[in-house]
């Protein structure tokens, strides 16, 4: 009966869920380098432009993505402000002027930038990552792509562990938390009046026995872990073994194709000043 | 999540006739009535569930009343309606003659009037000695601190927590102590209904008669009504006046416990654990013995046996064992 | 016990007077287990029977070397001829004894490692390194075997009790274990889910030739074995077949363990002379033993008449 959605994945048959997690993660962090190298108007048309396209082929509805967005809102219209009235050009005229404060279209022209940069981030990260990767798959691949760092005695496989058994038990833990709630209501617990400080009084009932509980299953998992010959990571096989596929290349290749359009058009503009202009010179 | 519907502010008395709700004697108001009960889960989604389907029953003061059926088939929501954990979508509970939602400000004195003891209670105890977490209902009641010592005493003694035990940390006993403390936590609430969702899950035959003996013998002395949820057809049999049998979010049987245990064939129909006893007693009929059907102790069956095989019947134990001359329907 | 092909089988676990005890300073002291002698032999199907804190289940965690403390446990325990409890064990052998010997917990929730069935019952075999092919087929023929198969790709914590013990149980299959030992797998189940894993128990010891080692306080689960072991404060009191055991009622009783209800009315039938043949464990064999003594009877008056 519950339906807790970790990390939103919302299941879809598109290229992007078919994609090896390991590329989707490497093609999330380069989108997000991405938007970071993006210099001049067109680079940031460019960058918006690839953020629909994924949207597009991902499958996933637009509203799920906005909907993503709105708890960002507020940073985003507050990053923006900052930079309409922050960002002064001393050789121009100010735009717009009222007592100290001047807008310059410079600054019109950055807040757009950062809009710009913070949607393809958050849609770049979303598509590739949480909506069309299970947190299982995603925590395999971070796994895989750390490796290299195990060689220097970093626990990669122990951190991947980790957090396979705490995805494994949020759900378990919820449905307690859940249960012991109801309980202490039963013996007349009162969570929802009461000052701060009663409401928070009122939560040790919850938490000590959800403590409790957390540690004999634990406890109860690590025996059970033990019984199942777990000795770390050393010499473990794999059931699920990651493949690459044709597909996982062609996008890495757009992928590169679309870092090196970026940083064509950030030369391009650099040479021909568009910084913030909208035509080409 | 649970999605429950939060609109609802207030439930619509449905006034068509009820088709069935088993029967109370003639002026006798009956502690617990549910009229038309319906709960969904996830209602309004493609995953809606339905928990409880038009539910009518009657539950009696004063009696031990077993509530069994398989896991899903709406019991535990059920048992959440009777103390306002949950509330209805439509219908009404009635506790002593009231709508308990009459008020719904004041539904938290209701859970102290109707207390439930809910599944493996004992990873709900928190407090540092057994002694506090007895006391934290009576302590919520705002009772007196003398009071509430009362309370803990008398419910520790139902029980059977010795004296010793209750200024030891509740996590340093054993499960079935544990178990006994979290039950003794309800109990010192004086509750006038108490409700006990598998009092006896995971405990030996040892723990399972000294637990339900225990709820017993609280019911007689103190008159409350009980209500216990269990999977053990042989514990109802032993322990309830009453046997409600549920199938399929619905009330399939209602009654005294002779009148379902004669329909074991029913019961083993929609996939219940009849009691062995009473399994044998179908067997044996089916091989042409005359014995009387729906027998579901197992001194009731010794006697039928030695009927049928024209032995003298002899009392062997003079206190009677705990139902004797019971349990033939 | 007298069933001679059971004998003639070697003997995997020997238990040789062991003893246990928390230590001194704890909260309880008491000897868990003393003077413990059993041994359980290739393709047994054993029930250990009794109370709570009566020990059982120390004893299982003792052959699988899952205690924390063995400062305090005496004797011997041999798997496959191997004393587990001497102290030169190595690690190695202790990986092979757990992957020979298999055990199954109380709790389901508590035993399930992965966010994906087939992924928690692949959990084991990766463990021991066996390489992705032979993996496959592992995790394919384990679901098949406990009847989960078409649960392979979901999420264990919407499954019922039952089936997450099942996912348990073939989380275990996949290592090939030659015994598998199931501590009080079924007490958390409710009826539905206890009958899929007695049933899965029982599949396993017939069709799989595993050897099962079965610790519980229902005694219907113990009727079903071929050999039940009754435990009481940390001592064997009882040892036989089903229908030995279950003649000793009062040494049962005084364990705090009841007989099932069809046998307890039978052997009452006994006890009042009437002569009852076979075996009384199951509800249908009992009715067989009545309803032939009952006709054997009602022959003899027709023949007086």
């Amino acid at each position: 009966m519950k339906s807790i959605s970790l990390g939103q994945y919302y299941p879809a048959d598109s290229v992007i869920h078919r994609m090896d997690p390991r590329v989707k993660v490497i093609c999330a962090v380069a989108y997000i380098v991405a938007s970071f190298l993006c210099k001049n108007f067109f680079s940031f048309m460019l960058l918006l432009v690839s953020a629909i396209i994924l949207v597009l082929i991902s499958r996933i509805p637009l509203r799920i993505v906005l909907g993503s967005m709105k708890a960002l809102i507020f940073i985003m219209a507050f990053t923006a402000v900052i930079n309409i009235f922050w960002i002064t050009d001393p050789g121009a005229e100010p735009l717009f002027s009222w007592w100290i404060i001047k807008v310059y279209t410079k600054g019109l022209y950055h807040a757009l930038f950062i809009l710009v940069r913070i949607v393809a981030m958050i849609i770049g990260t979303s598509i590739f990552l949480t909506y069309t990767t299970s947190p299982i798959a995603l925590t395999d691949a971070i796994e895989r792509l750390l490796y290299p760092l195990s060689l220097l005695h970093v626990p990669v496989h122990t951190f991947a562990m980790m957090m396979t058994i705490a995805l494994r038990f949020i759900p378990t833990i919820v449905d307690e938390t859940d249960k012991i709630m109801s309980a202490q209501k039963a013996r007349g617990a009162d969570f929802t009046t009461g000052s701060l400080s009663d409401r928070v009084k009122a939560l040790i009932p919850v938490i000590v026995p959800l403590f409790a509980s957390a540690f004999r299953r634990a406890d109860e998992l690590a025996t059970a872990m033990e019984c199942r010959c777990y000795h770390g990571g050393e010499g473990r096989t794999r059931l699920r073994v990651l493949k690459l596929h044709a597909r996982d290349f062609v996008v890495l290749a757009v992928m590169a194709a679309f870092i090196a359009g970026v940083v064509l058009i950030n030369i391009c503009g650099a040479r021909n000043g568009w910084l913030y202009t909208m035509t080409i010179a | 999540m649970k999605k429950r519907r939060k609109n609802v502010t207030e439930t619509v008395a449905d006034t068509t006739p009820v088709t069935y709700m088993n029967p109370v004697p003639e002026g006798e108001i009956p502690m617990l009535r549910l009229t038309h009960v319906n709960y969904r889960y996830s209602a309004g989604t493609p995953f809606e569930v339905k928990a409880l389907d038009d539910i009518n029953l009657n539950i009696r003061r004063g009696r031990i009343t077993g509530l069994i059926g398989h896991t899903g088939c709406g019991k535990s929501t059920l048992v959440q309606l009777f103390n306002g954990l949950n509330r209805a979508e439509s219908g009404t509970v009635e506790l002593d003659g009231e709508d308990i939602w009459k008020e719904p400000k004041e539904i938290g004195k209701i859970r102290f009037r109707v207390g439930l003891v809910m599944q493996y209670p004992e990873y709900q105890l928190f407090e540092e000695t057994v002694r506090a977490d007895i006391g934290f209902g009576p302590k919520n009641m705002k009772l007196s601190p003398e009071e509430i010592e009362e309370r803990v005493n008398e419910a520790a003694a139902f029980v059977g927590l010795t004296p010793d035990l209750m200024d030891r940390s509740p996590f340093d006993l054993s499960g079935g102590q544990k178990r006994r403390v979290a039950i003794a936590g309800i109990m010192a609430m004086r509750p006038q209904v108490l409700v006990l969702d598998e009092p006896a899950a995971g405990l030996d035959p040892q723990g399972r008669h000294s637990i339900f003996s225990g709820i017993r013998d609280y019911g007689r002395r103190t008159g409350c009504t009980v209500i216990i949820v269990s999977h053990s057809m042989e514990d109802m049999a032993q322990y309830c006046d009453d046997v409600v049998v549920m199938a399929h979010s619905k009330v399939l049987m209602a009654g005294g416990r002779d009148s379902v245990f004669i329909r074991a064939d029913e019961l083993e129909g929609v996939g219940l654990d009849i009691p062995l006893v009473t399994k044998l007693t179908i067997l044996l009929r089916e091989g042409g013995m005359k014995i009387d059907p729906g027998l579901y102790t197992v001194d009731a069956m010794e006697d039928a046996l030695c009927e049928a095989f024209g032995l003298p019947l002899y009392c062997d134990s003079p206190d009677g064992g705990p139902e004797k001359g019971g349990g033939r329907a | 016990m007298d069933d001679a092909s059971t004998l003639e089988r070697p003997v995997l676990i020997d238990v040789k007077d062991v003893s246990y005890a928390y230590p001194p300073e704890s909260s309880d002291p008491r000897p868990v287990l003393s003077h413990v002698n059993m041994t359980v032999r290739e393709g047994e199907y054993v029930a250990i029977l009794g109370h709570n804190g009566s020990g059982k289940s120390t004893l299982a965690k003792l052959i699988n070397l899952v205690i924390d403390d063995y400062t305090y446990a005496e004797g011997q325990i041999l798997v496959n001829g191997r004393d587990v409890m001497s102290d030169d064990i190595t690690e190695e052998e202790i990986l092979d004894l757990r992957r020979s010997v298999g055990m199954v917990f109380q709790n389901p929730d508590n035993q399930l490692v992965a966010t994906i069935v087939e992924e928690d019952v692949a959990f084991g075999p990766e463990n021991l390194g066996i390489p992705q092919k032979e993996l496959r087929q592992r995790v394919d023929d384990a679901l098949e075997t406990v009847g989960m198969t078409e649960y392979a790709q979901h999420e264990p914590h919407r499954l019922s009790g039952g089936q997450k013990q099942r996912v348990a149980i073939a989380g275990i299959i996949a290592m090939k274990p030659r015994c598998m030992i199931f501590d009080e797998s079924t007490a958390m189940l409710d009826p539905m889910g206890r009958k899929e894993v007695v049933a899965t128990m029982e599949k396993l010891n017939r069709e799989e030739g595993i050897t099962v080692l079965s610790i519980t306080h229902y005694m219907d689960e113990a009727a079903r074995a071929d050999r039940v072991v009754v435990l009481s404060d940390g001592k064997i009191i009882l040892d036989g077949t089903p229908d030995y055991v279950f003649d000793h009622a009062e040494t049962m009783r005084a364990a705090g363990l009841d007989l099932p209800q069809c046998t307890a009315a039978a052997k009452y039938l006994k006890t009042r002379g009437v002569k009852l043949e076979g075996s009384l464990t199951s509800v249908e064999s009992c009715a067989e033993a009545i309803l032939k003594a009952w006709r054997e009877r009602q022959r003899k008056e027709g023949a007086c008449d």
